[in-house]
């Protein structure tokens, strides 16, 4: 049994929105109304000049040229062109469609490769063909101005250059993929020491060069993947070191980054077949949270008909 | 009691809900409360009406075959067996309780629970539709939604362990002491559990039993009853097996279950068990009474409302946003998710629930004994104070007042720890009075208490002799001994015809041969059998002046409502009254008339003495006290005026008439603040004379009054809405206790059907525990407003994040997981520590908070929480997230409408602000760092919030930073969780913290002390200029 509460009813509530005796509505009056908005205004007025100041003084402390840590984007990622849905590359032979948006990807892709683009000696910098030293441009400011970038030849990509073949194998069930380590800023990634190499990379060592190999993801299925082709610089599989350490989009906005294509050209058509591939090096890190960290998964499915 | 915990508790949790109810069902609520009254009125009419028994006019053969029992023998205990079966035990049915499934489901779904199950299920839906679509992040969602689900279930589980807890209180309470009676049956003397009894045992009750169902006697000697349980009358009743009245409840053959025996010894056949005693149908009355809704309980139902109030309508808006910006629906939804997690406080039902128990420990230090923690808070919005006299006002003893000798009253001291008296004991004439008091006298101490303080002295004996006896200890010592050195020779004790007691002595002079006689009595009788008085120890003739200043000393000390005793004594000569004589006290062979007439002493139960100041401090703190007693007008008015009930200077109606020589009716009534309210004239009134005199009249006292009065008062009172809170001790109290907004039970004097009703029980009787109890309910109103406005605060903090991760598509600043670590992590210690803030000046000097305008949670702190502190809080966070992700290569601006890019699963080659390329799990992993920054600013900055949530007026510095250690503990508690959460689990991936360098945590430390030195700038301008815009829109 409550005591009867005082309860606001309808009829209240209508008359807290506008209560047209006191002429106020919710609770205000106009006057009162422009007085807290004011309030609210000038209020928030500050404030924000206040987090505007503090963003600019933390920015203040920040180079345009180099970030304060790197400590998360370190060790790089190796990724794939084509990016692929669910690292799923699954394609007819026979349907053009099927494959068009990985060929896409790769044209799109390998456009900054073109010849015509990296015309400009202003920019860029003939570096030496074969697999050489890191090529350091002095300090990671712009008192030189901007830096030069080394040359990458998309022919150097050979059957996957998307010259000679504009489909990148693809209409032959012998998929071509491009292999890039992750841009990082003054990252120099250093070349393995020979001993922990498997057999098939060392058979191409070269002191700089950062191989890559690719191989069935399960032992059982090595026999599915067949015979894997690599195009690089001058025939190597991996990343010569003459294009790091990389100065920043600021300095070298034109940076290409070395590739490496691979070619599978003996797949087994239509099942999964699980390939891995991984970049060997002294400071480049596996975790198995980072699925992309020093290496990737691809999953072919190529349907024969 | 079990029900109305649970009832008390649910509003707690249930706010929603109750509301709606409430809302819809006002007007009809309205009606039942009126068609209810009638009927419980009438109900109360009924017990008395319905109660048929003529089990009194039975014979005792009659009686025996009424109820196939015999005196001599008993039941069988076969019979007996069979009665219990049918009958059921004889104890009281505790009121109905809900079962405890039902309570536990109701600590599930009340309060923000309902919100957070709602959460619970969105976040299922969204897993569901997730792992269908083969989501990667999909478990994401699942494990949120355990999450939940676990933070409301153990909220509940929480809640449901508090109120078992108070529950509990009681239950130890009635299963204290398990009565036993002794009773025959089979023809032998059997003592058995009370709860055994049947209808037709024969018991047999001495001095000291508690009663242990209703009883028929059939046999009394020197039996005396205390009936005050039943009726609040504590005086001791007679009873024989004699039938006296037609009405069950006058007669004096019949004992009530529950009251007590306090001498002789009786034996009765039993008529009536458990609820079917006269008790059991009081206590099933009170069970009737509907519990109020506690102050407090409405307060944090009106909290919930808003809080809740702004989720759903904030989820709602944003959900809209999210859609109408082309959001996939199902991101809309856990976008909605956050929102709601971000704006619910999960952990502050917990935190006023703790802090709640943690002032009702602190009131049962101090005597309040909190049955319900709600109560905590009631007390402290009480308005009118509705006390009984005896024993709560008054020490419940007679204690010598005044003494009237050589023509002069002397004062004497009554308070609690007397142990000298300071009034002029030179004269002749006290050392003759002293001597009648001491001889005359049956009272004595029970041995073997020498070390005892002599007010704390048990005596066997009546209550004035016992007053007397211990006046005279104090002053003489070793009264006992003196009696021996004075031997007595007769005596005549007291008796209602004589109306006095007399006592022939030996004189402890040996040479004096004399007998002395000591006489002492009604004054006006002493007097007539005097002829002398005795002067500064002269023996004076009793002339018609003498008589007249005896006249005005008996008219003095009358009027100060105090039982006036006349002594007088007479040396008997020697030579009529050898040392043989031998003294007949029934032939009276020694002369009883022509003494000499000593002095006055006049008794009273004294005011407790802290009483006085507790009254006071009341006043101050703009609480009525109103009392109510079963006593005499003029005992009444008197206490009342010496406790300052009527304070010094108010008058009556009738003192001014008397003042002014014109009848009652001629005064206007509002001259007089005070009033005294006979029982008979409140029985004439109507409802609207009532409330005039309780509107007009600032001092009240009720004398005469029954206990059904009170409740009548009760009411009258809360129809001004009043917060009430009520003493009492008897079960006739019990429907008041429980119609009182705190209904407060005597733990000493209180009867367990009081005790039941109440919600509060004072350990000590003391009422001046009461004042201490409002201070305690007011201080924890305030400091819950603290907690409250802390808690809130960083729901905002936690909230922009997700609104602007909406809008501007930034990386998401702070997970939900991190938010839960907050809202129930870092946060909860320091809440709580807040209970412990001391008040920030004298709250005892301030008006009761009104009960619809002093809201808990009122405008001003929401908008002070959410949109200044909040917001100032946001922005030191967005500060700490900016800069996290500016130092590793996102710049503030290349974040905005990132956020598809980042989130995309496939994409491992984002490029930042310097052309690095990140992949999904380095972004990943860069906002939990982006969270672990967050939710350390958040951390940083409460502690500025608990620092200024200290108060709310003063300065931080007037208030004292040190004084309240506990809110140090908090911070400290607080950082280290957050320390452990970003450095000891930074590691586990599920929680999403990482380990931060250690410069983030200063990020947001200008933002901090920004905070304070706002906030300190705001109490200013309060304190400066009292009334102004700033002070209506800022003080919360």
């Amino acid at each position: 049994m409550a005591r009867g509460k005082a309860k606001e009813g309808d009829g209240n509530w209508k008359k807290f929105i506008w209560n047209s005796e006191k002429k106020e509505f919710l609770g205000r009056t106009g006057g009162s109304w422009f007085k807290i908005l004011l309030f609210y205004l000038i209020f928030y007025g500050c404030l924000a000049g206040i987090f505007i100041g503090t963003i600019q003084v933390m920015l203040f402390t920040i180079s345009e040229f180099e970030p304060k840590y790197q400590d998360r984007v370190a060790p790089p990622g190796l990724t794939l062109i084509p990016q692929v849905l669910k690292t799923e590359i699954s394609f007819s032979i026979s349907d053009p469609q099927s494959y068009g948006q990985y060929v896409e990807g790769l044209n799109k892709f390998l456009k900054n490769y073109d010849s015509d683009q990296q015309a400009s000696d202003m920019i860029f910098d003939t570096c030496a063909d074969k697999p050489d030293d890191y090529i350091m441009r002095g300090a990671f400011n712009n008192a030189q101005g901007q830096k030069k970038v080394c040359r990458f030849k998309r022919e150097w990509l050979e059957n996957c250059s998307g010259i000679a073949d504009s489909s990148y194998g693809y209409r032959d069930g012998k998929p071509c993929v491009v292999v890039k380590l992750n841009r990082v800023l003054g990252f120099k990634p250093k070349p393995p020491l020979n001993e922990s190499l498997p057999a098939e990379v060392m058979g191409k060592y070269n002191q700089y060069v950062m191989p890559v190999h690719c191989s069935a993801k399960k032992e059982e299925d090595a026999d599915k993947v067949g015979p894997v082709e690599y195009y690089g610089m001058a025939g190597y599989a991996g990343f010569p070191l003459q294009y790091y350490p990389y100065y920043g989009k600021l300095l070298q906005p034109k940076y290409l980054q070395p590739l490496l294509a691979v070619q599978f050209t003996n797949l087994t058509y239509d099942t999964e077949v699980r390939v891995e591939c991984k970049l060997y090096g002294e400071n480049i890190g596996y975790s198995d949270k980072d699925r992309f960290q020093g290496r990737f998964e691809v999953k072919f499915d190529i349907k024969s008909s | 009691m079990g029900k109305k915990g649970s009832d008390i508790y649910s509003v707690e949790i249930h706010g929603i809900e109750d509301l709606e109810k409430t809302d819809k069902g006002d007007e009809e609520e309205k009606y039942k409360d009126l068609k209810g009254n009638k009927k419980k009125s009438k109900k109360t009419d009924d017990l008395k009406k319905e109660l048929d028994l003529d089990d009194h006019k039975l014979s005792k053969n009659e009686l025996e075959e009424k109820y196939t029992t015999s005196i001599t023998k008993g039941l069988t205990s076969a019979r007996a067996a069979e009665i219990l079966a049918r009958d059921g035990p004889n104890a009281l049915t505790p009121p109905k309780s809900t079962p405890e499934i039902i309570k536990f489901l109701k600590q599930m779904v009340g309060g923000f629970s309902l919100l957070l199950w709602v959460g619970a299920v969105l976040c299922w839906i969204a897993f569901g539709i997730q792992a269908a679509q083969g989501v990667p992040s999909a478990f994401d969602n699942l494990y949120l939604g355990v999450v939940l689900a676990l933070v409301v279930i153990l909220t509940g589980i929480f809640a449901y362990y508090q109120e078992a807890k108070s529950t509990n209180i009681m239950a130890s309470f009635s299963k204290m002491i398990p009565q036993q009676a002794l009773i025959i049956r089979d023809g032998e003397k059997k003592e058995v559990s009370a709860e055994q009894l049947v209808v037709g045992d024969v018991v047999e009750i001495k001095g000291g039993d508690r009663i242990p169902a209703d009883i028929r006697l059939i046999f009394a000697q020197g039996c005396k009853v205390d009936n005050s349980s039943l009726t609040g009358e504590s005086e001791a009743q007679s009873r024989s097996c004699d039938f006296t009245h037609e009405n069950p409840l006058e007669t004096k053959n019949i004992a009530f279950y529950s009251t007590t025996c306090l001498e002789g010894t009786a034996t009765g056949i039993v008529i009536n068990t458990g609820d079917r005693t006269i008790i059991g149908r009081i206590a099933s009355l009170a069970s009737g009474v509907g519990n109020e809704k506690t102050p407090i309980a409405i307060e944090i139902e009106h909290f919930v409302h808003i809080v809740a109030g702004v989720a759903v309508s904030i989820g709602v808006l944003f959900f809209i946003i999210a859609v109408s910006m082309k959001y996939k629906v199902l991101d809309s939804i856990i976008f909605l998710i956050g929102i709601i997690v971000a704006n619910v406080p999960e952990g502050l039902l917990a935190t006023v629930t703790v802090s709640l128990s943690l002032t009702a420990k602190r009131m049962a230090k101090k005597n309040c004994l909190v049955k319900n923690l709600e109560a905590v808070e009631t007390l402290g919005s009480t308005s009118i104070i509705c006390s009984d006299k005896t024993g709560t006002l008054t020490q419940n003893r007679m204690t010598v007042a005044h003494l009237w000798f050589d023509n002069q009253i002397y004062s004497a001291d009554t308070s609690e720890e007397q142990t000298t008296q300071p009034f002029d004991q030179s004269s002749q004439s006290w050392a003759a009075l002293s001597k009648i008091v001491t001889l005359c006298n049956r009272a004595e101490f029970k041995p073997g208490q020498e070390n005892i303080p002599i007010m704390k002295r048990v005596v066997v004996g009546d209550a004035s002799e016992t007053a007397l006896l211990k006046f005279a200890e104090v002053i003489l010592g070793d009264v006992m001994g003196i009696r021996k050195r004075n031997r007595k020779l007769a005596e005549i004790p007291f008796n209602s015809t004589n109306k006095f007691q007399l006592s022939i002595h030996e004189t402890e002079d040996p040479n004096d041969k004399r007998f002395l006689l000591v006489m002492k009595g009604a004054p006006e009788r002493i007097l007539e059998r005097c002829s002398t008085i005795m002067i500064n120890g002269e023996e004076q003739p009793l002339d018609g002046e003498r008589a007249e200043a005896f006249q005005t000393a008996y008219m003095e000390l009358g009027g100060l409502g105090e039982r006036v005793l006349g002594f007088c004594h007479l040396y008997l000569p020697e030579d009529e009254f050898p040392d043989t004589y031998p003294f007949d006290t029934d032939s009276m062979n020694f002369p009883t008339s022509n003494l000499c007439f000593v002095g006055l002493l006049s008794l009273i139960d004294p005011p407790r003495s802290t009483v006085p100041d507790a009254v006071s401090k009341c006043r101050s703190a703009g609480i009525k006290v109103i009392m109510v007693t079963g006593d005499h007008p003029i005992t009444a008015k008197a206490i009342a005026k010496s406790v300052g009930i009527i304070s010094a200077n108010s008058e009556t109606v009738e003192d001014i008439a008397k003042r002014l020589n014109i009848p009652v009716e001629q005064v206007n009534k509002e001259d007089a603040r005070a009033a005294v309210i006979n029982g008979m004239e409140l029985k004439d009134m109507t409802q609207e004379q009532l409330d005039e005199i309780l509107i007009n009249h600032s001092e009240i006292v009720f004398a005469r009054t029954s206990p059904q009065q009170k409740l009548i008062i009760v009411e009258g009172c809360q129809r001004q809405d009043a917060v009430v809170a009520v003493t009492g001790d008897g079960v006739n109290d019990s429907p008041a206790l429980k119609k009182a907004d705190i209904g407060i039970a005597m733990g000493i004097a209180g009867s367990d059907a009081a005790k039941n009703a109440a919600d509060m029980i004072l350990l000590d009787d003391n009422f001046a525990s009461i004042v201490t109890g409002v201070e305690e309910g007011r201080l924890i109103f305030d400091n819950l407003k603290k907690t409250i406005a802390y808690t809130l605060t960083k729901n905002i903090a936690e909230l922009c994040p997700f609104l602007i991760y909406i809008i501007a598509s930034i990386p998401l600043p702070i997970g939900t997981i991190t938010i839960l670590f907050i809202d129930l992590g870092t946060d909860i210690i320091p809440s709580v520590a807040l209970a412990y803030e001391k008040a920030e000046s004298d709250i005892m000097n301030r008006r009761p908070r009104h009960k619809k305008r002093d809201r808990l949670v009122n405008q001003q702190l929401a908008v002070y929480s959410y949109l200044q502190i909040g917001i100032l809080q946001s922005i030191g966070a967005f500060l700490a997230y900016f800069t996290v992700y500016a130092e590793q290569g996102w710049w503030p601006y290349t974040l905005l409408g990132l956020r598809v890019n980042w989130e995309d699963d496939y994409n491992n080659d984002i490029e930042d602000s310097y052309g690095q390329e990140w992949t999904r799990y380095q972004r990943e992993y860069l906002q939990w760092s982006g969270y672990t920054a967050f939710f350390v600013s958040i951390t940083i900055q409460q502690v500025a919030d608990l620092i200024i949530r200290k108060t709310r007026r003063n300065s931080i510095f007037q208030q004292g930073l040190l004084r309240n250690k506990v809110i140090w503990l908090g911070i400290f508690s607080q950082i280290a969780i957050a320390l452990i959460l970003c450095y000891g689990l930074g590691s586990v991936t599920a929680l999403n913290f990482t380990p931060l360098r250690v410069q983030y945590w200063f990020v947001a430390m200008p933002y901090a002390i920004l905070i304070w030195v706002y906030d300190e700038i705001r109490k200013l301008f309060i304190r400066q200029y009292p009334g102004s815009w700033w002070d209506k829109n800022m003080y919360y």
